[in-house]
């Protein structure tokens, strides 16, 4: 972030228990940098928790108290800060037992004492260039998918366009069949779960969709645009398209086993199989028929049936689905009939609404899944904006009269926003162990404490939010108080308690 | 009182810290901040209380910050020490005697550097 603003200087935590060694790095590292210091894990939290987008990198000690280093690793971990903030470990400690649990826990690199003034400066320079580039060569690549997929695409589209110039047929065909076909395997994946495309595979698809008719340049032109009806003869020969098409890439001397002109080749061979057994050119029945070829199958239909041809009219879109799933224009997959019901109002909205190319869209849709597979969970953009909903959200909270808080089991933490410990005369924004906290006993009492526990433990996902009330010291005198929390779970198959947000506000 | 002086009299490593520190000017300054680090007292303060856990982080932040300053001979007794204080065990004796000969001889020398200054 800082690299692409000079005038910015990146922001170094700091966590060290021992001053002068907080003071030896920041001489080391020089005033190129800005430090933030924390003397133990509990500070290095709350540091990172007001602020965690400004700071590039942490130099992190293991040995602190209260809280210490892998207590800090675990929290990074937890809420995800590691994924975008290096963590330099500094210790003399040679045990490997150590470094790899650090390592496990996405530290990037070890720092031993006694520091090495060079070494220090080189390691911390090549960890915020290395995270620097990381993220600009997670930009060039993106760029450079977007440029391959559009040539890609564009070769793809001037091919196909050749066969749709001497077929006379409609120019967007091509476009219309990539679109309807992509749709219809989203729906797909979304009702039948046993079918599961990722945004590439899907995307993959589409483009191989474009070739479902390259069969057609060897049909002589005198029977493929005939304005009248075929003779059985003539049809014959027209129906030679499909087995031609797919000959034309099994025999082609390299890209062969490549996915998408595997699937391309299951198109061009199988889009007029019907799913009855009665189609051509192999009478592949039901799940025999690749479900790609199907899916384009009822893509080229649909928009066949809807489009101008020489010899008919436009079909209006309702009486085109109805058509289908009368069965008056061949035989279909019904679980594909289903998703059709379901997708008809979006083939419809895409294919009359946004004419533009989706290119982008679908490049959007890769990125972020990509991201997701590698667990960035946050690029610099979303960042930013936690970041306001951050400051938004402790802005409301000072003006409120409530004393809000979070707790979090791992590490076990207890963290009151906007100064509202100090109400509850507890010295510090973080309590580390609240169950053990002389301030909080003293506060509203154990009893208070392990009730509140009991009940969050006794929450569950449905049933999360817990409340209470007491006599608690607050504002320096007793008072009648009640507490709302919700419980905090993990994603995914079990659900595990993982804290707590609530407040806790005067009854009287 | 030069700074090479002060790492002869209290048994320092010169040149290693040299190497490391890159000037002799920081090797001064940080030096003169030894005496108001407090793992020393806060070490002696946790033996006092039989607190093991406090005194092994107070011995463990001793050890890391003469490793760092190239006080040799405080490193040595500290890391002893700290081995000790690691497992538990709260009897650190004969080894606790030699670090606090050390820290004396340490300290001393660090205000004569101080006063060779002024």
């Amino acid at each position: 972030m800082a690299l692409d603003n000079t005038d910015v200087k990146q922001k170094i935590l700091i966590a060290d228990d021992s001053e002068i060694n907080r003071a030896l790095l920041i001489d080391i590292l020089g005033d190129g940098f800005e430090f933030a210091e924390a003397a133990d894990g509990v500070e290095a939290v709350d540091i990172l928790q007001n602020g965690y987008a400004d700071i590039s990198l942490v130099l992190l000690d293991i040995h602190m108290p209260r809280l210490d280093g892998f207590g800090v690793l675990e929290a990074m971990n937890k809420r995800g800060w590691i994924d975008d903030t290096p963590v330099i470990i500094i210790s003399a400690d040679s045990d490997s037992d150590f470094a790899q649990r650090a390592y496990n826990l996405g530290v990037t690199d070890y720092i031993r004492r006694p520091f090495d003034a060079y070494v220090v400066r080189r390691r911390v320079q090549n960890t915020l260039m290395l995270y620097e580039k990381q993220k600009k060569l997670m930009g060039l690549v993106a760029e450079q998918v977007y440029e391959l997929q559009k040539n890609n695409s564009m070769m793809i589209n001037i091919l196909s366009h050749i066969v749709e110039f001497q077929n006379e047929e409609s120019g967007p065909h091509i476009q219309h069949i990539r679109i309807i076909t992509e749709i219809l395997l989203k729906g797909l994946c979304e009702l039948y779960p046993r079918y599961q495309f990722s945004q590439a595979e899907i995307a993959l698809i589409g483009t191989a969709s474009a070739l479902h008719d390259i069969g057609k340049v060897s049909i002589p032109s005198a029977i493929l645009n005939k304005p009248g009806r075929l003779t059985p003869e003539e049809f014959a020969v027209m129906k030679t398209h499909s087995a031609i098409g797919a000959s034309m890439l099994d025999v082609l001397p390299i890209y062969k086993d490549e996915p998408l002109v595997k699937t391309a080749y299951q198109i061009c061979r199988w889009h007029h199989e019907r799913y009855d057994g009665r189609g051509y050119p192999d009478g592949l029945k039901g799940d025999e028929i690749p479900i790609a070829a199907q899916v384009v199958s009822l893509a080229d239909v649909y928009d066949a049936l809807t489009s101008e041809r020489v010899y008919k009219k436009a079909i209006p879109h309702k009486e085109a689905i109805r058509m289908i799933k009368n069965g008056e224009c061949g035989a279909f997959n019904p679980i594909l009939m289903n998703v059709l019901d379901k997708v008809a109002d979006e083939i419809y909205g895409e294919l009359h609404g946004a004419t533009s190319e989706s290119y982008d869209d679908d490049l959007r849709k890769i990125t972020a899944e990509i991201l997701q597979k590698n667990s960035i969970s946050s690029s610099g953009r979303t960042v930013s904006l936690l970041e306001r909903e951050r400051k938004k959200y402790m802005f409301f909270a000072s003006m409120s009269d409530e004393v809000m808080f979070e707790l979090s089991y791992t590490p076990y933490l207890l963290t009151f926003l906007n100064g509202g410990g100090k109400r509850l005369g507890v010295s510090e924004t973080i309590v580390p162990d609240p169950m053990n906290s002389g301030e909080l006993h003293e506060c509203c009492g154990e009893d208070k404490l392990k009730e509140i526990s009991a009940l969050l433990h006794a929450a569950t996902p449905e049933n999360s939010i817990i409340r209470c009330e007491g006599d608690i010291k607050i504002d320096g005198d007793v008072r009648h108080c009640k507490l709302v929390a919700q419980a905090m779970w993990s994603s995914g198959a079990e659900p595990e308690l993982i804290g707590a947000i609530g407040k806790i506000y005067r009854a009287d | 009182m030069t700074v090479r002086e002060f790492y002869d009299v209290i048994g320092g490593n010169y040149a290693d810290t040299l190497s490391r520190f890159l000037s002799e000017e920081r090797m001064k300054r940080f030096a003169l901040k030894f005496e108001a680090d407090p793992s020393f007292s806060d070490l002696c303060a946790a033996l006092e209380a039989k607190d093991a856990d406090e005194a092994f982080r107070a011995a463990h932040t001793l050890k890391g910050v003469c490793q760092n300053l190239g006080f040799d001979c405080l490193y040595r007794p500290a890391f002893r020490v700290t081995e000790i204080l690691r497992s538990g065990d709260l009897n650190v004796g004969a080894d606790m005697d030699e670090l606090r000969t050390c820290y004396g001889v340490v300290m001393s020398a660090v205000r004569a550097l101080r006063e060779s200054d002024s």
